[in-house]
């Protein structure tokens, strides 16, 4: 722009410069030809009143001037001239000033010689005689005069046209400067009305780009808090399997280091088998879905193509963490599976007594053992059924039974007076201490808890131990302690005793569902109560539930 | 003109990703059917190599492409170049798996206590060679050393095998065969675990600029 003004400001100064020139030079020439003229007919008037007093003796003796003077007759004959000889010139009657002077007493004319480079300015007066007296002069011509003043003109155009550069430089920089003085990020008032405008609309489109800048970022951060505070990992890839977009969730489920290079590709976060199947598949345009295990961890990957305009562009990869899914999974199996053989085991051994007792293979006093057999034997199966039914409710959430207060220490007396017989036939001796706990719950449950403990440690005895039974109020809740003096249970295997038909000792030879603890453990989950289990192998267990405190 | 220079330079990783990804499947599913006596996976293995060879062509292409259309100079160089030897060290990991793939077609191993190191001897050189496309992956120089260093330890383990072979064949000649199967599936391994090395090599190279044989 500033070299825009300067340009046009030189070019205007330039143009004037020269206009003014050839004008002034042009007006001069006529001043000077007015000037010559009146000279002339001065000096003409001066000669033809020597010539009307003296004659001929004027004109041939010394004259005024270094004008050319020509004394014509009235016929046009040349009578005089002070520089041919008029013999030798024709006759001038048709000459355009000599016309003129001998029509209207005075004429004037100028003509370029020949060559064109001179003007001779012709004055001719009639006189009283009727000749006519002609003075002629020369001029230069516009052309000579130009070529004449180049020098000087040159000078001045120079020093002119290095004024004006000057001037157009300075100029044009103050023109420029409150333009370059708007900020466009913050534009102030201008000093240039014509530019309001747009200052205006600088200022209303800066407003703009900051709301969407603001918008964009705000988008940006809730996508990435959605995408930070999922647990799935999140990939977004383009057809150079280059990462668009992650999660840490993601680096962490695939077990790689952050944070992910610029343009960085998704294989080298992973270059499992079914990772890149998943990863080149998507790529191909198909959805794909992958299981990934490794040592621990079991991580299942979903790869789908993203779609723009029919074209691929890329695609999303979903990791999700199944580990656990997994796992419970194979648990849930193993239950499907432990339960079967646990029903089948009593029905076996009555489906075999029935069959030889209906064959009648029995001798008639057998009979009251086997009948014995099939009914101990049908009793653990239902046991088995209820425990599983229970547990089922359990894990459902399924008991509507009101929540009442229970005294655990009435609860716990009524259990154990329950469990006398089993625990005189071991020669266990059982003892209750404490006194009376209130807590909050459902009595099935409760009564289930406490009897499964007590059960259990009558059950796991060795004959002739003890089973010591204690209830505690504390602040921080009431809580039951069910000690015995059994085998133990080794270390390894007190985080898997409450597992379903989990048994320490696998020969079954104990009895029971193996569902006891289960029940226990979910029936406390269920109340927010908390089990502990404290053992020592070959000096007893301790079962503490803690329940919450009942204001709660 | 550097942008595309640069596009196809990521490419060349991507690609030596993948086939350094083919070595480890191929090197696992070989080891795999060695120890465990599974005839399918000597199968992928044998698949795995012919991928192997033709991911090879590719990166190769790939490089000469990128060597004489964009004539590059000083970092760009040293890496096209470690990449075109890494690619030959990695191919040969891949044929040697699947010779060893096919020797398991009639190669019981014997149980573990009579050859106890041959075991090892495969799981170590599988880390290695995972370790060596982990540190190019990463550009991790202290990662690529440690492969050379591993190296050793492979070497011993050979020497170990080889003294177990000998002991397994004075015992019984009748393990003569099987023993000659073992001791070369144990020296292709030797062979893979130098390949790895010279990769994790080709790999200081292209970070630091200087190969580690020239020290």
């Amino acid at each position: 722009m500033k070299r825009h003004i300067f340009r046009a400001i030189l070019a205007v100064a330039l143009a004037v410069l020269l206009t003014s020139l050839v004008l002034i030079m042009g007006v001069l020439y006529g001043y000077f030809q007015d000037r010559i003229t009146a000279e002339l007919a001065r000096s003409t008037a001066y000669i033809a009143h020597g010539l009307e007093t003296q004659g001929m003796d004027y004109l041939t003796g010394r004259l005024p001037g270094d004008s050319r003077v020509t004394w014509v007759a009235a016929d046009g004959t040349v009578l005089f001239d002070n520089r041919e000889d008029p013999a030798g010139m024709e006759n001038h009657a048709e000459r355009e000033e000599i016309r003129d002077a001998l029509l209207l007493g005075h004429g004037t004319a100028a003509r370029y010689s020949d060559t064109l480079s001179q003007k001779t300015v012709y004055y001719a007066l009639r006189l009283a005689d009727g000749s006519v007296l002609r003075l002629a002069d020369t001029q230069y011509s516009v052309w000579t005069l130009v070529l004449q003043a180049m020098q000087p003109v040159a000078l001045v155009t120079l020093l002119a046209v290095c004024l004006a550069l000057w001037l157009a430089g300075r100029v044009s920089r103050r023109l420029v400067e409150p333009i370059n003085a708007i900020d466009p990020d913050a534009p102030g008032e201008t000093a240039y009305e014509e530019l309001a405008p747009l200052v205006g609309k600088l200022r209303s489109q800066n407003r703009r780009i900051q709301r969407q800048v603001e918008d964009l970022r705000r988008q940006r951060e809730e996508f990435s808090a959605i995408t930070e505070n999922m647990s799935e990992g999140l990939l977004v890839i383009d057809r150079e399997t280059r990462v668009l977009s992650y999660n840490t969730a993601a680096l962490r489920l695939l077990g790689a280091e952050g944070p992910v290079k610029e343009a960085e590709s998704v294989l080298a976060l992973d270059r499992e088998a079914g990772f890149r199947r998943c990863v080149e598949e998507a790529l191909a345009g198909r959805r794909w879905e992958e299981l990934l295990e490794r040592e621990e961890t079991c991580r299942r990957v979903l790869a789908s193509p993203v779609e723009q305009d029919g074209d691929l562009t890329g695609a999303v990869l979903l990791v999700l963490d199944v580990t656990e899914k997994e796992q419970r999974e194979a648990l849930r199996r193993e239950f499907t599976a432990n339960v079967s053989h646990e029903l089948k085991t009593p029905l076996t051994a009555i489906l075999g007594t029935a069959e030889i007792l209906e064959n009648g293979m029995v001798r008639p006093e057998d009979i009251q053992h086997f009948a014995g057999n099939i009914h101990r034997e049908a009793q653990r199966l239902i046991g088995l059924v209820n425990d599983i039914i229970k547990l089922s409710r359990l894990d459902e959430g399924g008991y509507a039974a009101q929540w009442e207060t229970v005294d655990l220490y009435q609860q716990a007396g009524d259990v154990l007076d329950q469990l006398a017989p089993a625990a005189d036939k071991k020669q266990v001796s059982m003892t209750l201490e404490g006194d009376c706990a209130l807590v909050r719950g459902v009595p099935q449950i409760i009564e289930e808890i406490v009897y499964n403990l007590c059960d259990n440690a009558v059950a796991y005895n060795r004959q002739g131990g003890s089973v010591t039974v204690t209830v505690s109020a504390a602040a921080e809740g009431a809580r039951i302690a069910v000690r015995d003096t059994g085998a133990g249970i080794p270390k390894e295997a007190q985080d898997r005793v409450f597992e379903r038909f989990y048994r320490v000792d696998k020969s079954h030879s104990g009895g029971g569902t193996g569902l006891g603890l289960s029940i226990v453990k979910h029936g406390a989950a269920y109340l927010g109560a908390r089990v502990e289990l404290d053992s020592e192998p070959g000096r007893g267990s301790t079962f503490t539930v803690t329940f919450p405190p009942a204001g709660t | 003109m550097r942008n595309r220079f640069d596009e196809q330079l990521k490419r060349l990783h991507v690609e030596l990703i993948q086939m350094g990804a083919l070595c480890e499947d191929a090197i696992s599913a070989a080891a795999e059917a060695l120890l465990k006596g599974d005839a399918s996976l000597a199968e992928t293995a044998i698949e795995k190599e012919r991928e192997i060879d033709q991911a090879e062509r590719e990166v190769e292409n790939l490089c000469l492409k990128l060597l004489l259309q964009q004539q590059p100079v000083a970092r760009d160089l040293r890496e096209i170049s470690a990449a075109l030897k890494m690619i030959s060290d990695l191919e040969r990991i891949g044929d040697q798996a699947a010779d060893i793939a096919e020797l398991t077609e009639h190669v019981r191993m014997p149980d573990e206590s009579r050859a106890p190191h041959i075991g090892d001897m495969a799981r170590s050189v599988i880390r290695m060679v995972t370790d060596s496309v982990d540190s190019f992956v990463k550009r991790d120089l202290t990662l690529a050393r440690s492969v050379c260093d591993a190296d050793d330890q492979v070497d011993a383990l050979f020497e170990r095998v080889k003294k177990e072979l000998i002991a397994l064949i004075s015992a019984d000649a009748a393990y003569g065969e099987q023993s000659l199967d073992l001791l070369m599936v144990a020296k292709y391994l030797e062979r893979i675990g130098d390949h790895a090395t010279n990769v994790a090599e080709w790999v200081e190279y292209s970070i630091t600029g200087v190969h580690p044989s020239n020290n």
